[in-house]
């Protein structure tokens, strides 16, 4: 009975906070519902009415003068959502181009990091060898240098290189922001799995690769789910090396795509709330989707017990 | 000798081969172009590639800023487009940088005489832009079902706006008012500088702050909103264009580029800003064109072909058709003669307007200005300082900082030193590893399985940091700034020695300290909590994990103006529920310094505890669950569990995330531009990244920026080194 009311207790705790976490998604989806392109409204309502007023001098814009039935009850007009900017998204602009472009960037983004990381990680938290304690560091460091100072010289290399307007230059310098985190990430997950397992392993036949490929990996589910949504989200959602490594409008990614909707003084703020919608689904479906392996805590108990 | 005719003859047939292929040009083009503009844009390009199959153009939009910041890097790295398009007041910097090429010796002065005066634009005594559209000029835009006669002297203006200013609900805040701008932007309060009798530079280009018109000025926008108080408290260009499309506001101080917003959502009228009644002048607007310049490195036939291209935009008919589907100003002389301008009711208003406007300054020097205006306007505003104060100190900060702009470091002893002492450096350090480079060299062949692992993924990560990192040690040592973009030297460690001598740079740092610890606490906390609640059986528990992980999956630069907009005053969802359940009186957290760096945090935990809940959420699962049952066998209590088996083993996973965690918010550069949007008020909310980029983004001080960010570097190297030692993060395994 005591563990029962715990439970509900926690839920309607959680619930409460997730209501307030998802309020500006909901901010955002409301945005994008409206029809007169504002960034901000009076109303905290989600869906607005069309409310249907007499159109005395016939020019189908609403005067204050002219009567109208305030269905959504807020005391002033309301012209009513629709999911225009939606459907203006999907067929005026070529969104369906930059979620494409995205895709085929993150994936392979999500796969080098997820094969380097773990490879890596792994010598770091078997093998003692010298220069370990440099290399974890140095990995390290290469967080510490403000991204913004790094634009200049990184133009400068990728159009010395010639990789400006190619998906090489933008893979390569994703994997590496994303790397250096995945790699702790993966290090640290090992460190928690005992070693007399791959020492069995070797034991009955097993090489160095094979235990590490056959029987360490598929313990270590959950950190390379993390590796793995965590690359992804490194590429997916980035826009400042993007925004100078491509040009041509044919080779967009999302975020460059979303952010051209946005000018000083003057955003189409409809769209870009849409398409923030929008691109942030891919990211919830493949954590519900991964989430099952995140929770599949069968091994380490097993294994130990 | 056979296989080399063999090889030329290839050759040959291959360049031929490829002839056709080079004869086709891609020309690109740079713009910043609103949103309907670049689809007039795309077809006038798209008939002119018709009409010239050989060429092939480009178009690239980027934001203003943007536009210019990633202009000056490519032009830098000798690339870059053949066209950049913007607001007249690029040609100052771009021009003074070196990367745009004066355009009087490539056009004839004919076709310079065929534009209006203000189209074509010249510093230095060269030209170096030329502008199809004149305008960009504000004005005042009112509703035309609330008001019939705009008002004409500010006296109207006052009492019009208080008539207008209504509270229709009786909860004590009006629901629709007089007059809405954003006002707190410099350059929107510009024109009221002219209405008082001044004006804002010189015409020696020297800034002009102290004066009695910038006193009354701040008094009187001050007064607009506490005295007559027909303006709400906190409005940003965003809140104001809401206001007046819902017709919750009868006027706006707006531009010409918001025409085609309000065209179909309200029934507006333009006039001029009102006469200021003490004076009886009227306010200026800046105004300005915008137009085509060539880049320095466009040479040969993409040259010719882009003077050609430019001919053609900037040509009447191409400037008519940008009238009529957007009611554009012309800048030839011809075009605006048409009876496509002359009959159009918008122009012909906005023509009267224009009259009394004043060019828009080109010169560099302006970036200063406006910076120190902002700073100073914002703090009266606030209430911080005293409109005498503000426009004196003002002016001197205006006068020091485009010193600090225009100062060239001439090299010195210094450099050679340097120059001297780096290669021996490198030498000493390698003599100073020699012995492990040795014992590395011994003991690869026992190692090598580790190395071979480590390596792809440790050599993509370096080659793509270190020459970025070499270059900003260079730059941090060199005099790297406005006037020495093309041709900088090393100079020394000046750079280092002025980011020590500012007072600024410890107020800032003590903010970023602040900044990363609360936002690291609260992430941490926040994080495990949820995680531990989470990991428990719970109904709906996968919808409600789902949900907490969506702050981390949308974009952050939307979500970060969504909370912006949150945090509004008087209609941010924040303020509305503080007073409605909490019976709280608005906060201003948009307007004040410590409110705004609040804002700023809370945001910024709201976009980060989802990634530590996380990473939280894996190392929990790897915690053997017959742990906890041999606790509780043992009678341990929840809090021992907690202390003595949860702990312990999230640590390995934690602490990673934990110093980076550090290390990204310390850099977090997002959040705080675009929350407090650049810093407001009075750069107030700076963290060190932010005051990075204005110092190289907006004040051109590369050196500087790079001097500042190399200390940044340092400052989390010894933290990083240090947390490291303390909790082992490098040391083994917890078996």
């Amino acid at each position: 009975m005591k563990n029962r009311l715990k439970t509900w207790l926690i839920f309607s705790f959680l619930t409460i906070f997730t209501l307030l976490t998802i309020y500006p998604v909901l901010n955002i989806i409301s945005i994008s519902l409206r029809t007169d392109n504002a960034f901000q409204s009076k109303s905290l309502s989600l869906w607005q009415f069309d409310e249907p007023y007499t159109d005395t001098n016939q020019n189908e814009i609403r005067e204050a003068d002219e009567l109208f039935t305030d269905i959504n009850d807020n005391g002033s007009w309301d012209k009513g959502s629709s999911f225009n900017s939606y459907k203006t998204l999907f067929t005026d602009t070529p969104f369906l181009k930059w979620v494409w472009n995205s895709f085929l960037v993150t994936l392979v983004v999500t796969l080098t990091g997820v094969v380097l990381a773990s490879t890596a990680g792994y010598a770091l938290s078997r093998f003692n060898f010298i220069g370990k304690q440099f290399t974890m560091v140095s990995l390290l460091t290469t967080q510490m240098f403000p991204a913004t100072m790094l634009l200049l010289p990184f133009f400068i290399l990728l159009s010395k290189l010639g990789l400006i307007n190619s998906y090489v230059g933008l893979i390569v310098i994703y994997s590496s922001t994303a790397l250096p985190f995945c790699i702790w990430q993966m290090k640290g997950y090992y460190d928690t799995i005992p070693p007399a397992l791959e020492e069995a392993a070797r034991l009955d036949g097993c090489g160095r690769f094979a235990a590490f490929y056959k029987i360490i990996l598929p313990l270590s589910t959950p950190a390379l789910v993390i590796t793995a949504l965590f690359s992804f989200m490194a590429s997916w959602n980035e826009y400042v090396v993007a925004a100078i490594v491509l040009q041509d409008p044919e080779l967009y990614t999302l975020p460059l795509g979303l952010k051209s909707f946005q000018a000083s003084l003057a955003t189409q703020w409809g769209l870009y709330a849409a398409g923030a919608v929008i691109v942030s689904i891919p990211v919830t479906i493949l954590f519900i989707s991964l989430a099952k392996y995140l929770v599949s805590g069968l091994t380490m108990g097993s294994v130990k017990g | 000798m056979k296989l080399l005719q063999f090889i030329y003859l290839i050759l040959i047939i291959l360049s031929t081969g490829c002839k056709p292929v080079d004869n086709v040009i891609t020309l690109n083009i740079w713009h910043q172009m609103l949103y309907e503009n670049r689809k007039a844009l795309l077809e006038v390009c798209n008939r002119y590639e018709a009409e010239n199959p050989n060429i092939n153009i480009n178009l690239t939009y980027r934001e203003t800023e943007e536009l210019r910041s990633n202009y000056q890097s490519s032009a830098m790295g000798g690339s870059g487009p053949e066209i950049i398009y913007g607001p007249s007041d690029q040609v100052g910097p771009f021009s003074t940088m070196g990367i745009i090429q004066p355009l009087d010796t490539i056009f004839e002065q004919q076709y310079f005489d065929g534009f209006v005066d203000n189209a074509v634009v010249r510093a230095n005594g060269k030209i170096w832009m030329v502008g199809d559209v004149v305008g960009n000029h504000l004005m005042l835009i009112y509703n035309k079902a609330l008001i019939q006669v705009p008002p004409k002297t500010t006296h109207e203006l006052v009492s019009m706006g208080q008539e207008l200013t209504v509270d229709k609900d009786g909860d004590g805040k009006p629901d629709q008012f007089g007059l809405v701008w954003n006002f707190t932007e410099p350059f929107f309060y510009a024109p009221w500088l002219s209405g008082f009798g001044e004006w804002l530079i010189t015409d020696d280009n020297q800034p002009n702050l102290d004066t009695q018109a910038n006193r009354n000025g701040f008094a009187f926008i001050k007064s607009l909103r506490d005295e007559y108080k027909i303006l709400p408290k906190e409005c940003d260009y965003e809140t104001a264009n809401a206001l007046f499309k819902t017709g919750s506001a009868a006027m706006i101080i707006n531009g010409d580029w918001s025409w085609g917003d309000y065209r179909d959502i309200v029934d507006f009228g333009i006039a001029r800003i009102p006469m200021v009644s003490e004076t009886g002048l009227w306010p200026s607007p800046m105004v300005s064109t915008k137009g085509y310049s060539i880049n320095i490195n466009a040479e040969g036939r993409a040259l010719e072909e882009t003077v050609k291209l430019i001919r053609y935009l900037t040509s009447d008919p191409v400037q008519l058709y940008y009238t009529q589907m957007l009611n554009t100003q012309p800048s030839s002389k011809t075009a605006v003669l048409s009876p496509i301008v002359t009959e159009n009711e918008l122009l012909r208003e906005s023509a009267k307007i224009i009259e009394v406007g004043r060019p828009m300054p080109i010169v560099p020097e302006m970036r200063a200005i406006w910076d120190a205006l902002r700073t100073q306007y914002q703090a009266v505003l606030g209430g911080n300082v005293s409109p005498d104060k503000g426009a004196r100190l003002s002016q001197i900060n205006a006068e020091k900082q485009i010193r600090e702009m225009n100062e060239i470091i001439q090299p010195g002893l210094q450099a050679r030193v340097i120059r001297v002492i780096v290669p021996m450096l490198i030498i000493g350090f390698v003599w100073f590893l020699r012995l492990r480079i040795i014992e590395f060299l011994k003991k690869f062949k026992s190692n090598r399985f580790a190395y071979f692992m480590l390596l792809p993924a440790v050599a993509g990560i370096f080659a793509v940091v270190i020459f970025p990192f070499i270059y900003n040690i260079i730059i941090s040592l060199s005099n790297f700034s406005l006037r020495t973009f093309r041709d900088w030297e090393l100079v020394g460690f000046n750079n280092y020695i002025s980011v020590f001598r500012e007072p600024i740079f410890y107020s800032v740092l003590v903010k970023t300290l602040i900044w990363t610890s609360v936002n690291l606490v609260f992430h941490v906390s926040l994080g495990v909590f949820l995680a531990m609640l989470i990991n428990r059986t719970l109904p709906a528990k996968p919808i409600l994990r789902t949900m907490l992980i969506i702050p981390w999956a949308l974009p952050q630069y939307i979500s970060a103006l969504t909370w912006r907009g949150m945090f509004n005053q008087e209609y941010g969802a924040i303020n509305l529920a503080l007073s409605k359940f909490l019976a709280m009186d608005p906060i201003q957290w948009l307007s004040q310094p410590t409110e705004a760096f609040s804002a700023c945090i809370l945001t910024n935990i709201w976009l980060g505890f989802p990634f530590m809940m996380v990473i939280a959420l894996g190392g929990l699962q790897s915690i053997p669950q017959d742990l906890y049952e041999a606790a509780r066998v043992d009678g341990a209590s929840d809090w021992q569990q907690f202390k003595n088996i949860t702990i312990p083993m999230l640590k390995p996973v934690m602490i990673p995330a934990i110093i980076l965690g550090t290390i990204w918010t310390f850099n977090n550069i997002n959040v705080v531009w675009l929350v407090s949007n650049a810093g407001e008020p009075s750069d107030q909310t700076h963290i060190l990244v932010s005051y990075v980029y204005k110092a190289a983004f907006n004040l051109y001080r590369y050196g500087y920026a790079a001097a500042m960010s190399m200390i940044i570097f340092l400052i989390l190297l010894v933290f990083g080194i240090v947390f490291m030692n303390k909790t082992k993060a490098t040391d083994n395994n917890v078996y």
